[in-house]
């Protein structure tokens, strides 16, 4: 029962917060809109404990709300926030942007609707320690982790190509 | 599990590990010739596969490893052959265009033979794990190799666009899989379709299948995930363009026939009406966007988005007749793309754009480019007795063999040869810029190094090998195209 009120509260603070993260009405300022971004993925984190996923919820605090978040606030500091917070929304931009996150929450909830929760197979049982994890990744998902490895090869090759200061 | 089915794999992550290191070494003069070495490589291990004497690639050699994620069955070897010669003639052609690398020539090689290995791995993933990590090691480095000539601004914006584009379909897609997984608990091709018949009706599943079409549509460019096409296309350095409308492509459809067809063959069978009509658009879009093109590699671009849709009319069908049409198209759009991109690339070689007038005196300056440029046009075009022809008669033959089920496949016949009918007249003004310019830029010569030359003349002689007898290439795309359809095969 505690859990049920916990996931209620949690999720819909990381509605409200998502919300604020991208229409503020108090300011429009991208640092504030960063520091709601924070708090939405800490309240994630908190969603996943309730999942039992305690890994994935610590990896969320700490890649997310710390690593990228920093790096997020770092461009947003090198950015013209006072032409940022001049600038105009586009009419036609807010529309669509409008209308399609509608449809696709629209028909999201009426699929969800149209399914009885109880039929079929019951959602699998998700083991989120991080030993299991580590257990996992090293013996059933040994591939796609290998290959991972060799995606952030090239990602690094990647960023000191494009990032070099010099171009010989 | 059997390491020794992934050799080709391991070789070629292997190849761009080394060829990364030997930068390290080797006098800044003589790193371009790297990529001839790296294309020979490649080469070898193709002429390797294709000679069977590796334990992997032998009729007997089929089978999974790693708990059935990862499959080497007739279509992943017929997959991977066709991305190691497309990884080799784009290496010849990357050397051809290192003077335009401003920096990290070994490196750009290096990416290429990576998005190779990605391919390489999606033609066996058989497994949501596999699809999705398979896709982004491609992806990825395609945003890198996009905006590689950063110098450029045209490069840098399709690099960024591409990015944004792709970390969206790549979004829409995690979504998509994590619904599957959530209402059905599988994660195994195989698995999944065991069950897949029991969710038929199951709308949150179906809303899950339908985002992981959307990330697949991103990749083959099919609408209306095409959006990002022309300019990624146009921006993008033209052997990376090159490569990604053949190898990025051909991945994204075997992946979509692998999870279309061995995954939830229940499902597809109730979306006939879907395919048809996304194929259809697809085709009109390309074609009739393609037709104000005045930038080649754009044109190129739109008609590549035309060439998904054709492609789509294999996957409509739902046969392993339409199956192999695709697995055929593609071998001769290989030959075909390649051949314009090169030619693209050594033409274009002094100008800021690649725009269609500047192929005027083409005739006079090199027959030999002018000549491919215009059978790669003509076989785009699917003019008898070229690869694209027959590439074209199979896939519509396939369709129109399903009209009597639904008679919504002579309408999509039908939007295909009113497709064909408009690229003709866009296809044909490329030929007309080349031999009817009056006012020629320049008159010189175009120097062709042996290397290029040797991939040109093989690219024709595949253009119209595959035109004239298509025999060989069909019976290995129906052999391949088998292994859809007996998933117990690789079961075992």
């Amino acid at each position: 029962m505690a859990t049920d009120i916990l996931f209620y509260v949690l999720a819909a603070l990381t509605l409200i917060f998502g919300a604020l993260v991208v229409a503020n009405p108090f300011s429009r300022n991208p640092v504030t809109s960063a520091m709601f971004l924070v708090l939405t993925i800490i309240s994630m984190a908190g969603l996943f404990v309730l999942l039992h996923a305690f890994f994935l919820a610590a990896v969320q605090v700490l890649v997310y709300a710390g690593a990228v978040m920093v790096l997020f606030l770092f461009v947003i500091m090198l950015l013209d926030l006072k032409e940022e917070e001049r600038r105009k929304i586009k009419l036609t931009g807010l529309v669509a942007g409008v209308v399609s996150v509608g449809a696709i929450v629209a028909i999201f909830v009426r699929s969800l609707l149209a399914t009885k929760p109880s039929e079929n197979l019951p959602a699998p049982t998700a083991v989120g320690d991080t030993a299991t994890l580590g257990k996992m990744l090293f013996t059933n998902y040994l591939l796609p982790f290998e290959i991972v490895s060799i995606l952030l090869l090239v990602a690094m090759v990647g960023v000191i190509l494009l990032s070099k200061k010099d171009l010989k | 599990m059997n390491l020794s089915l992934m050799s080709l794999e391991i070789s070629v992550v292997a190849l761009g590990l080394v060829v990364l290191l030997a930068d390290l070494w080797l006098p800044a003069e003589r790193r371009r010739a790297l990529g001839y070495v790296a294309a020979a490589a490649l080469g070898l291990l193709l002429l390797q596969n294709l000679s069977g004497c590796c334990s992997c690639c032998v009729a007997g050699g089929d089978g999974t490893a790693f708990g059935g994620m990862f499959v080497q069955d007739g279509l992943s070897v017929f997959f991977k052959r066709f991305f190691l010669l497309a990884g080799a003639l784009v290496l010849v052609l990357a050397v051809e265009f290192s003077d335009r690398i401003a920096t990290g020539v070994s490196e750009y090689y290096s990416l290429i033979i990576f998005a190779l290995a990605g391919m390489l791995f999606a033609a066996s993933a058989n497994d949501f794990a596999m699809l999705f990590v398979s896709i982004e090691l491609i992806t990825i480095t395609f945003y890198i190799l996009t905006s590689f000539t950063r110098g450029k601004v045209a490069a840098l914006e399709a690099g960024v666009k591409y990015l944004i584009l792709g970390a969206l379909s790549s979004a829409f897609m995690v979504y998509g899989i994590a619904l599957v997984w959530g209402t059905t608990g599988k994660f195994n091709f195989n698995e999944l379709a065991q069950v897949a018949g029991n969710f038929t009706d199951n709308k949150v599943f179906l809303f899950g299948v339908v985002f992981i079409l959307a990330g697949l549509g991103f990749k083959i460019a099919a609408f209306p995930f095409q959006m990002w096409t022309p300019d990624v296309y146009q921006g993008a350095p033209t052997p990376t363009t090159a490569f990604l409308a053949v190898g990025s492509k051909a991945a994204g459809f075997v992946l979509l026939l692998r999870f279309l067809f061995t995954a939830i063959p229940s499902v597809t069978a109730h979306w006939d009406k879907l395919l048809i009509i996304i194929s259809g658009i697809t085709i009109l879009y390309g074609n009739l966007c393609a037709i104000p093109q005045r930038n080649l590699k754009r044109l190129l671009g739109y008609s590549s988005i035309a060439h998904a849709g054709y492609l789509l009319l294999g996957v409509a069908a739902m046969t392993s007749a339409g199956q192999s049409a695709v697995l055929y198209y593609l071998s001769g759009y290989l030959f075909t793309t390649l051949a314009a991109f090169t030619v693209i690339a050594l033409v274009m070689r002094h100008l800021d754009s690649e725009d269609i007038a500047g192929l005027a005196g083409l005739n006079q300056r090199s027959p030999l480019l002018a000549a491919t440029l215009t059978l790669a046009m003509v076989s785009l075009a699917g003019i008898p007795p070229l690869a694209g022809f027959f590439g074209k008669f199979l896939l519509l033959k396939a369709v129109i063999e399903q009209g009597a089920v639904n008679h919504g496949y002579y309408c999509l016949a039908f939007t295909a040869l009113v497709g064909v009918v408009i690229s003709l007249y866009y296809y044909f003004g490329v030929i007309r810029a080349i031999y009817w310019s009056k006012d020629a830029a320049s008159r010189e010569p175009i120097l062709i190094s042996t290397p290029m030359r040797v991939a040109i003349v093989g690219c024709i002689a595949g253009i119209f090998w595959l035109g004239v007898a298509p025999g060989a290439v069909l019976r290995l795309a129906e052999s391949a195209v088998n292994a859809l359809h007996c998933p117990g095969l690789a079961l075992n």
